[in-house]
């Protein structure tokens, strides 16, 4: 999209919107405008344009009373069957591993905690985004770097119970680390160690054979470098430079100096939560369940989703879809009871003393009255003094 | 509620209910013509926005 669209123009095709009485969302406006534009149309020709689009969204709407809730699920569903069927025949991206399919859209729908993949991309501000020099060295800050990474040499010395390293510079060079930094990284972590220049040497706590190997594990598997929670990380050169990231940190990668946090995310929709707020996990779970359906080759409407991702922010907090979250947490006992752990539900209800006050469509189909939905939803009236014709 | 425009679902209900009192012997607010079905004559009524009716949405939860 183009930027160039004056604002008068679309103020004068607010104004003409509102002439005609259609409440448009803004980015109606701003498509109209740009078709008033770019077709070079007449003012009459405008407002002719605005009464069509207007038709067409008043038909698109949803009439009060409709099951949007049933129809959602449905389109949720059915493609979700498909999904089954090809999904493990995946083969994965690339290089990094990450859950597709069916597994991560009930990931996404369970609200899970912990995801089994976490994943960032990390996007760069515009004086740091082809700046390759700069990517790298805050790549190798971010990703997980062990000592191991850096060695040129390793070995248990026996005789003298001691656990050398040698480290390689040119490792640390092209790592962009910082030597004195690791150094003092090392001497924080184990007290009885001695460091020459690049050599370092361990001695174990007790002279034990047993001690000196397990020395040497700790030692190499001894973090320098890196943010908590991220291990490998991977430049990419798309139309820009971006990292991508196995783990995730939103909170502290944020924080960094030259990081877009705008387009910078994660694909951990709990992290979003608490980084970001509820509003932004809501868009996170419409990003996330609609990404997984089109890798899939699958076209759900993005309504359905939103309303998924409505049902599961709208308390505040995220909640799952299911016995723990959504239908677990429903006003009415018989609701509750007709979904799952009927027994339970039920007896807690009685020893509480729990009213139902029928308001919904399950506790009304177990009584068998009419539901509160579609036709059932619309309550008739007498018209008073109605003069006959 | 006085919308210009009802829902398929409020017409619906105003159609049925009318129809039930036209059937159990309501007079009829317009000139029956052809059809002496209480739907038709229910339908043309509303037409003729005579009918006697009104909806009010109800609330729903859950």
């Amino acid at each position: 999209m183009e930027e160039i669209i004056d604002k008068k123009i679309i103020e004068k095709v607010e104004k003409v919107a509102k002439k005609k009485k259609a409440d448009f969302p803004e980015s109606y406006i701003y498509d109209i405008a740009e078709a008033y534009v770019r077709r070079e149309l007449s003012d009459r020709e405008l407002e002719k344009l605005i009464i069509k689009v207007r038709k067409a969204y008043e038909r698109a709407r949803v009439e009060s009373g409709e099951a949007v809730g049933t129809v959602a699920a449905q389109s949720v569903g059915e493609p979700g069957t498909q999904m089954t069927m090809r999904t493990f025949h995946y083969a994965g991206v690339a290089e990094l591993n990450v859950t597709l399919g069916l597994p991560r859209l009930i990931e996404i729908v369970d609200a899970r905690k912990k995801i089994s993949t976490p994943t960032m991309a990390i996007y760069f501000d515009d004086d740091h985004k082809d700046d390759e020099e700069f990517v790298k060295k805050l790549a190798n800050r971010i990703g997980k770097s062990t000592l191991n990474d850096i060695l040129k040499d390793f070995y248990i010395n026996y005789a003298e119970m001691k656990v050398e390293a040698v480290l390689d510079e040119e490792k640390i060079e092209d790592k962009r680390l910082d030597l004195k930094e690791i150094l003092a990284n090392v001497e924080k972590a184990f007290k009885r160690s001695d460091i020459k220049e690049s050599t370092i040497v361990f001695e174990p706590a007790k002279q034990t054979i047993r001690e000196l190997r397990l020395l040497a594990d700790k030692g190499r598997d001894l973090q320098i470098s890196g943010i908590k929670n991220i291990g490998k990380v991977i430049i990419r050169r798309e139309d820009e430079w971006i990292i991508h990231t196995e783990g995730s940190n939103l909170g502290d990668i944020l924080k960094i100096d030259g990081v877009d946090e705008v387009r910078t995310t994660t694909n951990d929709i709990h992290e979003i939560e608490t980084v970001l707020g509820i509003e932004a996990a809501r868009n996170a779970i419409i990003n996330e369940a609609l990404r997984t359906l089109e890798e899939q080759g699958l076209s759900v409407d993005v309504r359905h989703i939103m309303l998924v991702a409505d049902m599961m922010t709208s308390e505040g907090v995220v909640r799952s879809i299911g016995r723990h979250g959504i239908s677990g947490e429903k006003a009415s006992v018989l609701a509750r009871a007709a979904f799952e752990e009927t027994g339970k539900h039920l007896l807690r209800a009685s020893i509480r003393g729990e009213v139902d006050k029928l308001t919904g469509i399950i506790e009304n189909i177990i009584i068998g009255q009419p539901i509160p939905l579609g036709t059932g939803s619309v309550g008739v009236v007498m018209k008073p003094n109605k003069s006959k014709k | 509620m006085t919308t210009s425009k009802l829902t398929r679902f409020e017409k619906a209900r105003i159609l049925g209910a009318r129809a039930l009192q036209l059937s159990m012997g309501a007079k009829p607010l317009v000139k029956v013509s052809d059809s002496i079905d209480p739907i038709d004559i229910a339908a043309l009524e509303l037409e003729n926005k005579v009918l006697p009716l009104d909806v009010r949405q109800k609330e729903t939860e859950n």
